[in-house]
């Protein structure tokens, strides 16, 4: 028994400002690009069942060339693989908000894909052996959540859910996303399953040899610099799929090629420097890259620059390089902010994101708000204001 | 005082009054006995003194006197023509003497036996009963030559600031020490006054049902009516009782002979997690003489791990959420997994040494076997009311059944907890009555110090203050630790074992107090109170309170119930609405642990429908729907995908 693991393509996502000839926003195109390739990988895979774990699209009510796309993929998935059960379950991006709203996903089940959207279905294929739990992300906010027990005799018993195990994911996850549904891992009970199947987390992750993220298949979450961060930290390299065999108890990595490279460039540091040397720095940067930023998507950090260096800096090149790349990101930030404090140890003064993190930390917080996520969301909050305020 | 009196105190060189003893000479037929309290009014002088021994004899010079006179025949003996002259003489210790100052030896005066007003001052109990800020708490009857009189301890001596604690001795069965503690706490409860606050009870139920029954009443015979009211007490059991029993190790039966269906109500789990035992982990390593490494070791444990989010990249990627027991065993297990791959180079993890750690894994890892039931795994404690407890509340705990282990653990942090509360004055009430039965287990003379034996005597040394106070019965006081029953500001005494009494603790009793104490009939006490200079003998009532033997009779154990039984029993203890049959079916087919674990997340809720939160947390069944293999599709011309391909 082997089953594709696939997770969180958002189809129909749509970042930047650059168009395909045809009009489609590149990384639409892009996303889109990716999960052809997948459906390339698990065709020549010819697995017994392809489980997709949440978040098919970007969004509840996707563009109808993301329908239309997504239903070519599926039917040639089905046309590969005929007899193949394929489950679909919907995750928090693609969940309609009210029950009334009908969700887009039941379009596949013309093609035979199984499909949860609110509640968990236990889906029973007697003739591989196998029982499916799909778990969507709805039927993990309800007031009653489904049991995630495996039930009755089949051999291969597998979980898909889409949400957020309770501690298994790394203490510095800024990448994970919010509005997922947090669940515990005793309420998971991993040891009564073949296979657990998640999905929400877009960076690949193995919770246990037999439960995994399978991840994103293309850079799509909010944080893109964090989630290549989380990569790196966790030695993972690229986007990809899972091959699971029940039988032999392996998991495969099987990789989807990025689209273009995305480079996080090492950051210049500007102080004391003029707006001319900063402009040469900058320069420099950018042509150290391999085949430039034409159609890259770029970051590069510049600290320590006092507003009125800013100003000055070339303009008109910094906006020459971000028409060609598909995206860059030159984030200047202004010198961390001496705001007197009266407290403190002597010498130095503590910078306004400190102090405000200081206040999240010890200020009185209900007893079921995780205090390290609040902090850790107040960081986020004060670092994207702080970039707004130094890179405007 | 218009009674005439029964005697004269009589000093002679051989036996001459002191300021604090006397003798007096009654008729044959006085009802005066051992531990009669008498009055001698002499010359602007009262004294009042408690019998302590009692002489007959005639003017015989010796015994073969006797037997010459009657020929060397007893039937003979009876015949005389005259009786013989016989002298009744009692020997008193001086109770009190009025004025105080000078003190002098007793004079030579008519003794009367002492009736209500005599034993009130006799006792010094003038000072604290009647007036507005009255603090006498009835402990018993004292009664001799057909008076009876109350006689009342001064709560502030019973319950501190000035002196506190309680020790009852006796043999087994008869010194109705028990009953005397249950008789006296319902005696507190009554009369300790307002304007001293409030005042609950913890008892440690340590043996079979002994305390189960607390708020059950028990059948009086109409002498024990009588003493109530002569006490000025009603005969009811506790009105507010709280139950609280480890489960056994099933996680659903409770480990109590409290469990007969009808007393469910107020009889709670006792449930702790790896925290409550953590924090008391010394408690129990204490007895392995564990060292300071290990001690080391345990507080990282406490202060970084437990509870905590804990990462250790080179001992695993994700972090650590050490909760329970089993995650701690986790974590010990990657940190020997880590040191095994380093083979040679891995002694020592952290500063902590590979042996110290070994060894505190496996201590803590005894605690979880050994008080399996008591210690959760899933973290979801049940704990006494911390914070709120009730006036006169009762909360008694049931350890009869634990492990010794394990009934340490429960004795260290619950008094530990008191302690704290007092200390920080949130407790709930401002005084509380602790009651440990069997103290020769707990604080024994001898043997290795234990960290249960040194915290009762702290409690014992500084309790007082705090309002937390120890009352304690055993046995043989000889065999418990001496400090702990000497700080006892009031001790009581049953029947005695002769053995007993003839060890140095006695020595200051009269040999015929002793002969007395050896033969006290139940429901019978001898008394020392630090108001009373010498001791009293009191009766008291049956305890308002049906008594563990006739407990069990009147409510059967229900034993222990099959799993989805005791199920229901749990929640039916949290609503009587709920049905068993409901219960029965919404736990068909589940896994006990999940079943444990929605039962303890219902506990904690305490939701106000308990079924429907249990069956929540143990989460829809999701019914099975079986897929037929799809039979493929007329392929749709292929076209453009939308996105160039
Ligand atoms: N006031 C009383 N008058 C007469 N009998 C009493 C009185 N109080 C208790 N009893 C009876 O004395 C018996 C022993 O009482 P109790 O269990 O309190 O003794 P104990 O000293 O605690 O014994 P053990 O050492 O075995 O625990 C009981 O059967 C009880 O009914
Ligand atoms: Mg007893």
């Amino acid at each position: 028994m082997r089953l594709a693991h696939l997770a969180d393509p958002h189809l129909g996502v749509r970042q930047y400002h650059r168009q395909t000839p045809s009009g489609i926003n590149q990384r639409e195109a892009d996303v889109a690009r990716a999960f052809r390739l997948a459906v390339d990988g698990v065709i020549a895979e010819r697995p017994d069942a392809v489980v997709i774990a949440g978040d098919l699209f970007h969004s509840v009510r996707p563009t109808n060339s993301a329908i239309v796309f997504a239903f070519k993929q599926f039917q040639r998935l089905r046309e590969a693989l005929p007899e193949a059960p394929m489950v679909l379950v919907a995750g928090n991006h693609d969940t309609p908000r009210s029950a009334e709203t009908g969700s887009i996903l039941r379009l596949f089940e013309e093609l035979g894909v199984d499909v949860a959207v609110d509640e968990a279905r236990r889906l029973e294929y007697p003739a591989l052996g196998l029982s499916v739990l799909a778990v969507p992300h709805t039927a993990l906010m309800a007031a009653e959540r489904p049991s995630l027990r495996p039930e009755g005799g089949a051999r291969h018993r597998v979980l898909v859910l889409h949400g957020e195990i309770e501690g298994v994911l790394p203490t510095q996850r800024h990448t994970v996303e919010y509005g997922g549904a947090l669940v515990g891992l005793r309420e998971l009970g991993m040891e009564e399953w073949s296979y657990v199947a998640l999905g929400h987390y877009h960076v690949q992750h193995e919770v246990a040899a037999n439960t995994w993220y399978s991840g994103s298949l293309e850079y799509v979450g909010t944080n893109l610099w964090g989630e290549l961060a989380d990569e790196r930290e966790q030695g993972i390299r690229g986007k990809g799929w899972l091959l699971a065999d029940l039988d032999r108890r392996t998991v495969t990595r099987e990789s989807v090629p990025a689209s273009r490279p995305i480079i996080d460039l090492e950051p210049v540091r500007g102080e004391g420097l003029a707006a001319d040397a900063l402009d040469d720095l900058i320069e420099e940067r950018l042509r150290a890259i391999p085949g430039g930023v034409v159609d890259r998507i770029v970051r590069l950090r510049v600290y320590d620059v006092p507003r009125h260096v800013a100003r000055e800096l070339d303009h008109a090149a910094i906006r020459a390089h971000k028409s060609e790349a598909l995206h860059f990101n030159l984030d200047i930030r202004r010198p961390e902010i001496h705001r007197a404090v009266g407290v403190g140890a002597p010498g130095r003064r503590q910078t306004l994101p400190e102090l405000v993190r200081d206040f999240l930390a010890h200020r009185p917080l209900p007893a079921e708000l995780d205090r390290d996520a609040f902090v850790r969301l107040g960081d986020e909050l004060m670092d994207a204001v702080e970039r707004d305020v130094a890179g405007t | 005082m218009t009674a005439p009196p029964l005697g004269r105190v009589v000093a002679t060189e051989l036996k001459p009054s002191t300021p604090h003893q006397f003798h007096f000479w009654t008729a044959r037929e006085s009802p005066i006995g051992i531990g009669a309290i008498v009055r001698v009014q002499e010359a602007g002088r009262t004294v009042y003194g408690v019998v302590t021994d009692g002489f007959a004899y005639s003017d015989l010079v010796t015994p073969m006197h006797a037997v010459l006179g009657a020929d060397g025949d007893p039937v003979a003996a009876g015949d005389e023509p005259t009786a013989r002259a016989e002298i009744r003489l009692f020997t008193v210790a001086v109770l009190r003497q009025m004025p105080e100052e000078p003190l002098q030896p007793v004079p030579l005066g008519p003794v009367w036996l002492a009736d209500d007003a005599d034993v009130l001052l006799a006792l010094r109990m003038d000072s604290y009963t009647g007036g507005e800020r009255a603090s006498g708490v009835p402990v018993g009857l004292y009664a001799a030559g057909g008076l009876e009189s109350p006689v009342y301890l001064d709560c502030d001596f019973l319950l501190g600031p000035e002196a506190a604690h309680l020790n009852i001795t006796g043999v087994s069965g008869l010194a109705t020490k028990t009953s005397a503690v249950e008789f006296l706490l319902a005696s507190i409860f009554q009369t300790f006054p307002r304007h001293k606050g409030s005042v609950a009870a913890l008892c440690f139920n340590v043996k079979g049902p002994d305390l189960c029954f607390l708020d059950q009443p028990s059948a009086l015979s109409d002498e024990d009516h009588r003493l109530y009211q002569r006490l000025g007490l009603r005969a009811e059991p506790f009105a507010d009782v709280h139950y609280y029993a480890p489960l056994r190790p099933d996680g659903v039966n409770l480990n109590t002979l409290r469990t007969n269906e009808a007393l469910a109500g107020n009889t709670e789990p006792l449930i702790w997690g790896l925290r409550e035992v953590l924090d008391y982990a010394e408690v129990v390593l204490n007895r392995d003489d564990i060292d300071a490494k290990a001690d080391a070791f345990i507080d990282f444990l406490a202060e970084r791990v437990v509870g905590r989010e804990y990462q250790d990249d080179m001992l695993r990627g994700r972090p650590f959420q050490v909760q329970s027991f089993a995650d701690l065993e986790e974590f010990f297990r990657a940190i020997f997994d880590f040191m095994e791959v380093l083979g040679k180079g891995g002694e020592v993890w952290k500063t902590h040494h590979l042996a110290t750690i070994r060894k505190v894994r496996n201590r803590l890892s005894n605690i979880s076997t050994r008080s399996k039931g008591l210690v959760t795994d899933d973290g979801a404690a049940n704990d006494l009311p911390w914070g709120s407890f009730a006036d006169r509340g009762v909360y008694v705990v049931d350890v009869a059944g634990l492990d010794p282990l394990a009934q340490d653990l429960v004795f260290a942090r619950v008094v530990s907890k008191l302690r704290e509360h007092l200390e920080r004055r949130d407790l709930g009430v401002e005084h509380v009555v602790v009651f440990v039965d069997e103290l020769n287990k707990y604080a024994p003379g001898d043997g290795p110090e234990t960290y249960v034996r040194k915290m009762l005597l702290d409690l014992s040394e500084r309790g007082r203050y705090l309002g937390l106070v120890l009352f304690s019965a055993q046995q043989f006081r000889s065999q418990v630790q001496r400090r702990v029953v000497g700080n006892a500001g009031t001790a009581v005494y049953g029947r005695m074992d002769a053995d007993e009494l003839a060890t140095p603790g006695y020595a200051t009793l009269s040999p015929a107090t002793k002969i007395k104490l050896a033969t006290l009939p139940k429901g019978e006490l001898m008394v020392r109170h630090p108001h009373f200079t010498q001791p009293i003998f009191v009766k008291f009532p049956r305890p308002p309170v049906l008594g563990g033997r006739e407990g069990i009779e009147r409510y059967p154990p229900s034993g222990d119930m099959p799993f989805a039984a005791a199920v229901a029993r749990r929640l039916r203890s949290l609503d009587r609405r709920v049905s068993a049959e409901a219960v029965f079916e919404a736990i068909d087919g589940r896994r006990e642990d999940d079943v444990r674990r929605a039962l303890s997340a219902t506990r904690r809720e305490r939701p106000t429908d308990p079924l429907p939160y249990f069956v929540a947390c143990l989460g829809r069944r999701v019914a099975g729907e079986v897929v037929l293999p799809w039979r493929g599709i007329p392929a749709v011309r292929r076209g453009e995908d939308g996105y160039g391909a």
